[in-house]
């Protein structure tokens, strides 16, 4: 019986590819994790205070994200277009909190306010509607508490390299890195696929060609299954629900489905060349129908997902120089990652074919936690600093999948050896 | 044209010497739409009447596509493998399911109306709405027919056809359900045709992606 040949011997630039790869996933893992966040403002708390005559106090309570409240007192104003509001009183009690007050006129230019704080430290950080001034009037003919000389008080800040803050995304940004190169490894991999099923339908077609596109749609699901674990989890701390009805969502969910019902074909077929065809033809039909799917459909619906419909997110303007300088190595790093696993999964299919041993294989299921605790105890460490647990939480499914990925992998590798030794 | 032709009524000849075809389809269509108007008790609201129309419509095809004739024989495959073009054949054939699928649809819509009234669908709409049903039963026709024979190819039955059609079918039921709830809405036909449009391309799409592939089963 031949051997066939060994994924550690790969020729130099593979390798050097490889090693590539790992660098640049490692220089991502690292700036992930390690660069820090711009400030921002994370709420804005308004309590109504006493009314004094024809007038009323607000009291704020502000609670900031990696500021520096107490290193120097920053300035803080309301805006709402031309009109202005100075808060007084200021009162940092540590780093994160910021107290003030401000009082107000019974007739105010308007009810909710944009609130702005600026100093020397983080630079100017705002928060939509941050402030409503409960029980007063709007009207616009009320003078304007104050005016733009505010903005003549200003300070730039030199905040270094950083990922920027975005409310209620806060650090979970930092999923950007992690989360989505998962779908464009799958991506990849559903690709080679597709070439390989394609050629192995051609008059050229070979039982190499099959095996192929078996091997990298079996890695693929890998990065499938962990795309939708690792997105339910972010999802749930920006969205509020582990999975929403979304065209991108139910997009990855059927894709997920037709290569699971891809596995399921192969499995119930014995003969091999009947197996080949059949997988083929309906990997091409699936694949094309995919793109329709995810590709034509999700643009003429409203989406919550960045990127699709109506809410363009991570489009030019935020996908700023920092994110670009992490997300683009750490796309190509995963990339590389999921053709060096297709490969070794490639040779086991081999192995398989050298033994000729046809075993029923179960269709990679992926398993949603649909409907988990909604206690909000347990959530704590995920919402706490800014939702740094949320970005901790996706580490450590796609840890704990690339892990079990490896445990299958070896496994499999062992008890293939061992019957190969068996039988030369 | 002409063998596709002849392919058409040679199976609908076949649809018709079996016993229980037809009439069985149709069984289970109105057993359906009846149990679903037991469970609603009267007139719906129009989301789940169109819910309720589609998912219908959905799981009549599912059967309708699935179950094989009497003309499926192992020997009877193997002559028409020699005499026929696999295009033509697969033409044939979804041309065949999708008159049957359109069929089950104006007979559910039917049966829904009767039972459960036509909640806000009257005149053009109600028209359009049909259209789009019979729309629908040709991208599901188009779609499934291919699956079907996948599943036939693969010794399996209706549960394997289910497993790989469901996600694929998604697309279809998508839109004419997206067209479905903007009828029953009362937004006129004429500002939602591009979901007629979808729906038509999206048969015309998976048909012509089954003609190319279709031959490499036939092959086999």
């Amino acid at each position: 019986m031949s051997m066939p040949q060994s994924p550690f011997s790969p020729s130099l630039g593979v390798r050097l590819i490889r090693t590539f790869g790992v660098l640049l996933l490692g220089y991502a893992l690292v700036m992930t994790f390690t660069v820090p966040l711009g400030p921002g403002i994370v709420d804005v708390r308004v309590s109504p205070g006493g009314d004094v005559g024809r007038r009323t106090t607000f009291k704020l309570d502000i609670e900031g994200h990696n500021t520096h409240f107490s290193e120097s007192t920053p300035v803080v104003f309301l805006k709402r277009g031309e009109h202005f509001v100075v808060i007084r009183d200021l009162e940092a009690t540590d780093d994160q909190h910021l107290a003030g007050q401000v009082i107000l006129d019974k007739f105010v230019p308007a009810l909710s306010w944009d609130v702005f704080i600026n100093s020397p430290v983080d630079g100017t950080m705002s928060f939509a509607n941050g402030f409503f001034a409960q029980g007063l009037t709007a009207n616009t003919k009320a003078k304007s508490p104050d005016n733009d000389a505010v903005l003549n008080r200003l300070s730039q800040a030199d905040l270094g390299f950083h990922f920027p803050f975005q409310p209620n995304i806060m650090e979970t940004i930092r999923n950007l890195m992690l989360h989505v190169p998962m779908w464009f490894t799958m991506f990849l991999l559903m690709g080679i696929s597709f070439a390989q099923s394609i050629r192995s339908l051609g008059a050229a077609g070979t039982a190499e060609h099959d095996m192929k596109a078996l091997a990298s749609v079996k890695t693929g699901m890998w990065f499938g299954a962990l795309g939708l674990l690792t997105g339910s989890l972010w999802a749930k701390f920006t969205w509020g629900a582990w999975w929403v009805d979304d065209p991108q969502l139910n997009g990855a969910f059927v894709t997920v489905m037709v290569y699971a019902g891809y596995l399921v074909l192969r499995s119930s077929v014995q003969d091999e060349v009947l197996r080949t065809r059949l997988s083929a033809v309906y990997n091409l039909f699936g694949f094309c129908l995919l793109v329709v799917l995810l590709m034509v459909l999700p643009r003429f619906t409203e989406s919550l997902h960045p990127g699709k419909g109506g809410n363009p997110a991570f489009s030019s303007y935020d996908l700023d120089s920092a994110l670009r300088a992490v997300f683009y190595p750490a796309v190509l790093g995963w990339m590389i990652l999921g053709a060096w696993m297709y490969d070794k999964t490639l040779h086991l299919e081999r192995m398989r074919a050298a033994l000729a041993v046809s075993r029923l294989q179960r269709a990679t299921k992926a398993g949603l936690p649909f409907l988990l605790l909604t206690t909000s105890t347990w959530s704590e460490p995920f919402v706490n600093h800014g939702k740094m647990g949320v970005v901790v939480g996706v580490a450590v499914i796609i840890g704990l999948g690339l892990g079990l990925w490896s445990l299958v992998h070896t496994r499999q590798a062992r008890a293939l050896n061992q019957e190969m030794e068996r039988h030369s | 044209m002409r063998e596709t032709w002849h392919l058409v009524t040679y199976l609908w000849r076949a649809e018709r010497r079996s016993q229980h075809g037809l009439v069985g389809l149709a069984l289970f269509a109105i057993a359906t739409t009846y149990a679903a108007y037991q469970v609603v008790r009267g007139r719906p609201d129009p989301t789940t009447w169109n819910a309720l129309a589609w998912v219908m419509l959905l799981f009549t095809a599912f059967n309708g596509v699935s179950r094989t004739l009497e003309e499926d024989r192992p020997q009877v495959l193997a002559y028409l493998k020699t005499a026929v073009n696999p295009v033509h054949y697969l033409i044939a054939r979804t041309l065949h399911n999708s008159a049957v699928l359109a069929g089950l649809a104006c007979l559910l819509t039917a049966l829904m109306g009767l039972l459960m009234g036509w909640g806000t669908l009257e005149g053009p709409r109600l028209w359009g709405f049909l259209v789009g049903m019979a729309l629908t039963a040709l991208a599901l026709g188009a779609t499934l027919t291919l699956i079907a024979l996948i599943a036939a190819r693969a010794g399996a039955g209706f549960g394997m056809t289910a497993v790989l059609g469901l996600p694929l079918v998604l697309p279809v039921v998508l839109v004419s359900t997206s067209l479905g709830s903007d009828l029953m809405q009362g937004v006129l036909v004429a500002d939602t045709w591009h979901n007629f449009a979808f729906l038509g391309a999206l048969a015309a799409g998976s048909g012509t992606l089954g003609v190319v592939l279709f031959p490499y089963l036939w092959r086999a």
